[in-house]
């Protein structure tokens, strides 16, 4: 057997098995990433609306999605929205809820981010950020507070707290939550999303 | 992102050595003079530039139509290999003087990980084609910009008394450490 | 060669021919997930994984292999270890597989793993090539527990996630930082070098 011939056939062998090899890990494997995926949503989900038991899809965009979510009973527990924006390192994936009547925050999650450790990345931390994102306002624009306030009571309901240190991360964030706020508002003017029941999809 | 923000922040925010620590080995290896710095950046702006355009058509043309993801990680080092190789040919080809100034450094491109991150962090990023461009090439601005500044201060180290164990790759390390602390100052201008 | 024990074997991949502190090799991990110990050492096992494999196919296969195209089969070899650990890190720990984000596909050109097999490998018999691979491995798994528990418990004040430093301890936040990565990793290079040369005298 000539070399190139034994050359190929070594390559196409070992590329053929690998390949083979691979489709079957990837079949193995593939229900169980997609569910991971799936409940690291729906844990988001159930940090920032209490009592969501059914999550329904009513909104998908790029870097936006909208759930609509259900209590044990089927009454409506409020909605979900899971937000992707540029950040100060990298790209912040988020998930806010909103209350049934679509007027309150209910609270934030940080669900992906890159931010510098130690500074900007505290937008993950409960005490220094995301306690101050419970119950805001979700009719208008919100602001942020600086100097940082040291506790949720001192801070108005249109106002988010700052990290010390990291004034540009929580400001995206900001910028995240205020840009899906609008975005939001527009649909339910357009009547896509809605609060009753009866008149989602 | 912008197209501006994507070539700031590659440049000199996430740079490939100092933020993604990719292309240690030539950093550390082909640091010692300016010169060569100078050209072994180059041929990687250049590999990286030509990487980045085959990886997305491979990514996003073959590769997730027909569901073969899986296959991503030993698509793009194959690539890879032999871009490079079909690169020192043609370059051997067409211009010789090009060929003297860069022809070394080609080979040792092959195992450097800064090119296989580039594809791979333009593929987890789902960059758009023009998007992908701009990323190849400025990431390799921001290589050789490390690079040529690492040499810089090595040729001065050279006069300085450094204690023994440090020297070589020991000091290196925590010139690019000081160096890595400089460059984060720039990401305030991505604000 | 030959005449190496099996201890020497392994034992070498420990310290004498340690692939981070003197071959200077597999620098881009060892940079970048080593802020944790957590996921430097499941980037540790992940490329040990991927090591011990890719020798024993290499080396049960050597003599089929023509030498033109070893590399590139090699690298085959290597490129589908890794997308296996890649894509059982992704399924039965997400969340570190999420924190190690590009670096473990990386693994593929991590210079040691190609090192061993053109080096090692493609030389000795399976035995052999898996004690070598098992001290390399070693080796690494050492250098990033080393600097990933200098990192995290200055950068942090915490070893495994617990809290180990009291109250009156400031973090560090540069050693979370690259530039942490960097100084840090310089510095134990030198002391591997002090002692090395110590140790050399006293002989």
């Amino acid at each position: 057997m000539s070399l190139s011939s034994r050359m190929i056939i070594v390559l196409t062998t070992v590329g053929l098995i690998s390949g083979g090899f691979l489709a079957g890990v990837a079949k193995l494997t593939e229900e169980r990433i997609a569910l991971n995926i799936q409940a690291e949503i729906e844990e988001a989900i159930a940090e920032v609306v209490d009592n969501a038991e059914v999550n329904q899809k009513v909104y998908e965009e790029e870097d936006l999605v909208i759930y609509r979510e259900l209590d044990e009973e089927g009454a409506l527990a409020g909605f979900a929205v899971q937000a992707t924006g540029v950040g100060f390192q990298d790209k912040i994936t988020l998930m806010f809820g909103l209350d049934a009547s679509l007027t309150k925050i209910t609270g934030l999650t940080v669900i992906d981010q890159n931010e510098t450790p130690g500074l900007g990345a505290k937008i993950e931390d409960w005490n220094s950020f995301l306690q101050f994102w419970e119950n805001k306002d979700a009719t208008g624009q919100l602001t942020l507070r600086k100097p940082a306030a040291r506790t949720p009571e001192e801070l108005s309901a249109a106002e988010i707290n700052t990290i010390t240190a990291a004034t540009i991360s929580s400001k995206k964030v900001l910028e995240i939550v205020n840009l899906s706020l609008e975005k939001v508002r527009q649909l339910i003017q357009e009547g896509k999303i809605a609060k009753e029941e009866q008149d989602g999809d | 992102m912008e197209l501006a923000a994507i070539f700031i922040s590659a440049v000199l925010v996430q740079n490939f050595v100092l933020y993604y620590f990719l292309g240690i080995c030539p950093f550390l290896g082909v640091s010692k003079k300016i010169d060569s710095a100078f050209s072994m950046g180059l041929a990687v702006t250049f590999v990286m530039s030509i990487t980045a355009v085959v990886s997305w058509l491979i990514n996003n043309l073959i590769l997730i139509p027909f569901g073969l993801d899986y296959l991503q990680i030993v698509s793009f080092i194959l690539v890879i290999a032999s871009l490079v190789q079909l690169v020192e040919m043609f370059i051997r080809k067409i211009s010789p003087p090009l060929y003297q100034a860069l022809g070394i450094y080609l080979p040792l491109i092959t195992t450097n990980c800064a090119i296989m991150g580039l594809a791979l962090i333009a593929a987890l990023n789902e960059y758009s084609f023009v998007e992908t461009v701009i990323f190849g090439f400025s990431s390799g601005i921001g290589f050789t910009l490390a690079i040529v500044l690492i040499a810089g201060i090595r040729e001065q180290l050279d006069l300085a008394d450094v204690p023994e164990p440090l020297k070589g790759a020991g000091i290196a390390l925590i010139v690019a450490g000081i160096m890595a602390l400089a460059f984060n100052g720039f990401i305030g201008m991505l604000t | 060669m030959a005449t190496k024990s099996i201890g020497q074997e392994y034992l070498k991949g420990l310290w004498d021919e340690n692939p981070v502190f003197r071959q200077l090799l597999g620098m881009c991990p060892t940079l970048a997930v080593t802020g944790t110990v957590i996921t430097g050492m499941a980037m540790a096992l992940a490329t040990t994984f991927v090591l011990i494999f890719s020798s024993l196919v290499v080396s049960s296969i050597k003599k089929l292999i023509p030498s033109q195209v070893r590399i590139a089969t090699y690298i085959v070899v290597i490129a589908s270890f890794v997308t296996i650990a890649d894509q059982f890190l992704k399924a039965y720990f997400y969340s570190i597989s999420e924190a190690l984000g590009p670096y473990v596909p990386l693994i593929v050109v991590n210079c040691i793993i190609l090192g061993r097999q053109e080096a090692f490998s493609s030389k000795n018999s399976v035995g052999r090539s898996l004690i070598d691979a098992l001290g390399m491995s070693s080796g690494f798994v050492l250098a990033l527990f080393v600097l990933s528990a200098i990192r995290e418990l200055l950068g942090a004040g915490t070893f495994l996630g617990y809290q180990v430093m009291g109250p009156w301890f400031k973090p560090w936040i540069i050693m979370i930082l690259p530039a942490g990565a960097f100084i840090t990793l310089g510095v134990l290079l030198g002391i591997a070098l002090l002692i090395e040369s110590k140790t050399k005298r006293s002989q």
